[in-house]
């Protein structure tokens, strides 16, 4: 809501500053979202100084003057106004500035003559359109000052957020009220009663409310003999200083009330009515209308509308219709001021997307008492500014009474109590007479009469927050709760999820965070099969777009997405995890499952140069590496399976995570179709785990183990074996035959080619042989290593390869 | 004697000047053989003791082996020297380049917005506030009836909701976790529930998912000053202990009194958070007696904190995944 602070003043004497009117109304919960200004824009104009005044010598109307600005030298100006004189302050524009007409001022030579500014009259700052000479300003007037600080160009507008519980405010009087609140002060009432002639407006418009539930009063007055035109300028100014535009006397008129009071009005041309009857009924579905913008609307039924006696001429509270428009042809008007149920407006603004000044005020509630006086307030206005005449009497209906709460008690402890604050009955009951609020204490109690403005006000804590509104929030005591130690509870998700995060930055890897939303592409796109259970996902009715109209059940296709836009912002090295939920759809209404899962992603760039060398092994084994210090940071025993269902991996290059028996998830390489078409081109590869399964799997401790004081004998072997017995079996192997002895066992490498047979590798086992409670001998360690031997001759069909 | 002992120096003068020349360890292990070695100069003057009589056989073994001894200590003294040549020049022929870039060790890095969420966590653990989750697609009930925002009431425009099929929402803020962990429990509690939430926005300020930390405490006397003190010191462990805040009137349907609260940034107060005391219909909702019991509640946004902890001017920047920005924050 716009609020010009000139027309504000008109309700209510306002503080001298602004400053503090601003903060003071932000405290209390009305707050200023900007601060502008109507009128022309003035700030580079200065205030100058004429210092002396010449003839000019090359024509007798112009004067040179010398102007100090409050700069080093003064300038000289030429000037053609007859009343310029040495001593005056005057408005100057210097070269650069642009005037409010639009024009930019340049530095001109006139008759032979350099003008390094010129003086202003008022017509040409958009103050006046009178054209008589300069504007002199008040002797007083800083030299160098904006001249906005001594002439007063339009008004403070301030733009205030209404929070959704205080309709109330969406007026100037209710901004009055507020600023009453905060200041004190009393309230002048713009005068409402117009002056009657002739008939009974009963005689001329029957009123009929068949709605009750939806309109609890309707009051109607009639105008004759409107002029229906332009409105005079200070109307038009208040118009558009609130944000409306300037249509005509008659809607000018029900605006500015609605404006001044917060009571949306309606103006039909009475005439239109077919037989002069209002009835406020529920629309019937299917129920045509036109509105004023214009637009054929179907109605339903539970829409409110106005109609007469044929047909829909209003949607209630919400827009008028076309057929009864007031026009330049209308004489004869009926107002409407009315007060509807403020649930059906809204749903039927919703469902219309017809968002307007008066359902926005319909929707938060209007003062159901002040009904009448806006309908009195307009026609007076009718009668004042088009020449109308107000007939005899407001005509009247009632449906429904309104629910509103007269009275509310609260004990004077338990507001004490609630804001910690120890303030007397007396104190109180001052408090809430700034806010209309009529309170009497009884044996502890305070009784409270609530205003009728205030539908908001139902239940005791409503009284203690306007309590602590007008007292300030910031004047309440700053305390500490004391409250029973007691430890922490945290759950399981979360602390896994924390110790996911520490162990991949360890490994290198950035964390990323990204909308849940994906599109139905991306099952295709990471090749999910058909009947995969993750192609069925929960949908968002209203994405913003509908490539994340998908609630993500997997990471996957997130992670992928943050590859490529990386290449495509020629960044190849990405190493990036995502711990998320995934969402699974369930039957019926309940909510859909959800499961925290972490995805990671690394590539590997292709950008050797002469300093950095690229590493040669395949990524998967980076992959792998960071997947098993995973597992081994979160103590579950790191197992991977040969082979993975996972049709978005490589089939050559990946594995299946198992812990504790279960599969929770799967490492690889990305699969070349997934990857051509996110357009990855560099060695990329995932892991991609179940948090949720793996909180389930029971953690084994790290426990300490000796350390061995004694001497280490390191042996290597090279083993030629077939090409596609897993080494990873073999170590396994060779761990199980040598016993606690073996402290380590690793490949130092692996080698196919010449000297080795064809379809076989040589591998190069590298063991480590140490007790911790005795030195080895060496026939031991030999003896160790020859049962090895022998048993890789015969399970694996290993030979050693000679030379070692 | 005097026959002898000019004998030993001499050979000793010999020793020191050959010794000095050795350049090399090679030539002073042959220099050493040549005076000391089996059958050096100066061990073959010991062989000459019994030429002697018996009365100078002691002092002129004493003087020889005295002057071994110093030849000795010479030749370990060059033996030093020597190896601490071959060092310093191995040392002055090695001569990198150390401006040539760094091997950098793999690292990564935590999401900005979970080190702030961390940061405000460590605080209220520290209180013993318990973490408390809950589901990000939520029901309407949980996101809004619960938390006494009717459907049809203008409060539902507060806040552009995600739709899910089924009738469900995408949580609009993370005020429903208030719900799920007060219902069936009693106070006193303390909660604090940080995690994703999603509205229907999308501009440069405003992001279709962002994060809030929600905290709320109950108990039979915790008072709106409470709410204000522990607010206070949050604010001072995040922002330092100069930090100024302010509390202005605000609405929310699930507090009252409710206030926006505000943290002065140069000359400017920028909002930071939402809070209130709990709203009775709230505890209602939640089987809490409210005549018995009263609390707070606050939650704030997490995005914007680290937004302006590091200067990131958009907050699209934090969630597309762009390494070049994770790489600097």
């Amino acid at each position: 809501m716009r609020v010009g602070l000139g027309w504000l003043a008109e309700f209510i004497a306002l503080p001298d500053s602004q400053v503090e009117l601003e903060e003071r109304l932000t405290l209390g919960g009305l707050e200023i979202e900007g601060v502008a200004r109507t009128g022309p824009d003035l700030d580079e104009i200065r205030v100058g100084h004429v210092l002396e005044r010449e003839q000019h010598p090359d024509a007798d109307r112009l004067s040179v003057c010398k102007v100090d600005l409050g700069g080093d030298e003064p300038l000289s100006i030429v000037c053609g106004a007859p009343n310029v004189a040495a001593g005056q302050k005057v408005a100057v524009a210097t070269p650069g500035t642009i005037l409010p007409d639009g024009t930019k001022l340049k530095k001109s030579k006139i008759r032979g003559v350099a003008s390094m500014g010129m003086i202003c009259s008022a017509s040409e700052l958009g103050l006046s359109d009178e054209h008589d000479g300069i504007m002199v300003l008040d002797a007083a007037a800083q030299v160098g000052r904006p001249i906005a600080e001594y002439v007063s160009a339009g008004q403070v507008v301030l733009d205030l957020e209404i929070t959704p519980n205080r309709g109330d405010w969406a007026s100037m009087l209710g901004v009055a009220r507020e600023v009453r609140a905060q200041f004190g002060g009393s309230i002048k009432l713009p005068p409402t009663q117009p002056c009657e002639s002739g008939s009974a407006a009963a005689d001329l418009i029957r009123i009929e409310i068949e709605d009750n539930a939806g309109c609890h009063r309707y009051a109607g007055r009639v105008v004759h003999g409107v002029k229906v035109g332009p409105s005079p300028e200070w109307l038009v100014e208040k118009v558009e200083a609130a944000g409306m535009r300037s249509i005509n006397i008659v809607v000018d008129i029900t605006n500015l009330v609605l404006l001044e009071f917060g009571q949306p009005l309606h103006a039909f041309d009475l005439s239109m009515l077919t037989d002069a009857v209002i009835r406020v009924r529920s629309a019937a579905p299917g129920e045509p209308i036109e509105t004023l913008d214009g637009v054929e609307r179907k109605l339903e039924a539970g829409d409110l509308v106005i109609a007469d006696a044929k047909r829909a001429i209003a949607i209630a509270g919400v827009m008028g219709g076309a057929a009864t428009e007031v026009g330049e042809s209308t004489t004869d008007i009926l107002l409407e001021s009315a007060h509807f149920a403020p649930t059906r407006i809204r749903k039927t603004a919703r469902r219309l997307g017809l968002f307007t000044e008066a359902s926005y005020r319909f929707e938060r509630g209007v003062d159901h008492e002040g009904v009448v006086r806006a309908a009195d307030r307009a026609a007076r206005l009718l009668a004042e500014l088009a020449g109308g005449e107000v007939a005899t009497g407001v005509v009247e209906a009632r449906g429904d009474p309104v629910s509103h709460c007269d009275r509310v008690e609260i004990p004077v402890a338990k507001a004490n109590r609630m804001l910690g604050t120890e303030l007397t009955a007396t104190e109180m009951i001052t408090l809430l007479e700034r806010v209309d609020i009529d309170a009497n204490e009884v044996r502890g109690i305070l009784s409270c009469s609530v205003p009728s403005y205030r539908g908001d006000i139902s239940i005791p804590v409503d009284i203690v927050e306007e309590v602590a509104r007008v007292y300030g929030y910031d004047r309440l005591p700053t305390t500490l709760p004391s409250a029973r130690l007691d430890s922490p509870a945290v759950p399981t998700s979360y602390t896994m999820a924390d110790r996911v995060r520490d162990s991949l930055v360890a490994s290198g890897l950035y964390e990323t965070r990204s909308f849940p939303g994906i599109s139905s592409k991306d099952w295709d796109a990471i090749r999910l099969p058909d009947d995969d259970p993750r192609r069925q996902s929960v949908r968002i009715v209203n994405p913003i777009v509908e490539e994340n109209a998908e609630m993500r059940t997997t990471l996957v296709p997130s992670l992928l997405h943050a590859a490529q836009g990386n290449f495509a912002r020629q960044v190849a090295d990405v190493r990036l995890f995502e711990v998320a939920h995934v969402f699974l759809p369930t039957a019926g209404d309940a909510l859909p499952r959800e499961e925290q899962r972490v995805t990671a992603l690394i590539t590997r760039p292709q950008r050797a140069s002469l300093w950095e060398q690229v590493d040669s092994r395949d990524l998967f084994f980076d992959a792998k590496g960071i997947a098993e210090v995973l597992l081994r940071d979160l103590n579950r025993e790191p197992v991977f399976k040969t082979g993975t269902a996972e049709s978005f991996l490589h089939p050559g290059a990946s594995v299946s995570v198992v812990s504790g028996g279960q599969t929770i998830g799967t490492v690889g390489e990305l699969h070349p179709e997934v990857a051509a078409y996110f357009e990855i081109d560099v060695p990329c590869a995932l892991i991609d785990l179940s948090l949720h399964q793996l909180e389930r799997i029971s953690a084994k401790p790290s426990k300490f183990e000796a350390v061995s004081r004694q001497p280490a004998a390191s042996r290597d072997i090279a083993v030629i074996l077939s090409q596609d017995r897993p080494a990873g079996e073999l170590l396994e192997a060779i761990r199980k035959t040598a016993g606690s002895a073996l402290v380590s066992v690793g490949v130092f490498d692996r080698y196919a080619g010449k000297g080795v047979p064809e379809g076989k590798v040589s591998l190069g086992v590298r063991m480590v042989f140490q007790r911790v409670d005795r030195t080895m001998k060496d026939s031991e360690v030999s003896k160790l290593v020859d049962r090895i031997v022998s048993m890789l001759a015969h399970k694996f069909d290993g030979e050693l390869r000679s030379g070692s | 004697m005097s026959g002898v002992v000019p004998d030993l120096e001499s050979l000793e003068v010999e020793a020191r000047d050959a010794i000095a020349a050795a350049n090399s360890p090679q030539q002073l292990v042959e220099v050493r053989a040549s005076f000391l070695g089996r059958k050096g100069s100066i061990s073959a003057q010991l062989r000459r003791i019994g030429e002697l009589p018996d009365a100078e056989r002691g002092v002129f073994g004493q003087a020889v082996n005295a002057s071994k001894a110093r030849v000795e200590a010479w030749v370990a003294e060059r033996k030093r020297s020597l190896e601490r040549a071959v060092q310093d020049q191995a040392i002055a022929s090695r001569d990198l380049d150390v401006t040539l870039p760094s091997a950098l060790p793999p690292r990564g890095r935590l999401h900005p917005v979970t080190r702030l969420e961390r940061e405000m966590a460590q605080f209220f653990r520290g209180l013993g506030f318990s973490i408390e989750e809950g589901p990000e697609v939520e029901t309407e009930y949980h996101c809004f009836e619960a938390l006494n925002i009717p459907a049809d009431h203008p409060a539902r425009d507060l806040q552009d909701t995600f739709f899910v099929e089924g009738g469900h929402v995408l949580r609009t803020h993370t005020s429903p976790v208030q719900i799920r962990a007060m219902t069936g429990r009693q106070p006193p509690f303390r909660f604090i529930a940080p995690g994703r939430v999603y509205r229907h926005d999308y501009d440069a300020t405003h992001s279709p998912m962002f994060h809030q930390i929600e905290g709320f405490l109950v108990d039979e006397s915790t008072t709106f000053g409470d709410l204000k003190g522990i607010l206070y010191s949050f604010a001072r462990h995040l922002m330092g202990p100069d930090v100024e805040l302010r509390f202005r009137a605000h609405y929310f349907p699930f507090t009252e009194p409710s206030a926006e609260m505000d943290f002065r940034w140069g000359d400017r107060w920028l909002e930071w958070g939402g809070c209130g005391m709990i709203h009775p219909k709230v505890l209602e909702n939640c089987g809490i007696d409210p005549e018995r019991y009263q609390g707070f509640a606050f939650g704030m946004g997490i995005d914007r904190a680290a937004m302006d902890r590091f200067g990131v001017p958009n907050i699209h920047l934090l969630f597309d995944g762009d390494m070049r920005v994770l790489e600097q924050i």
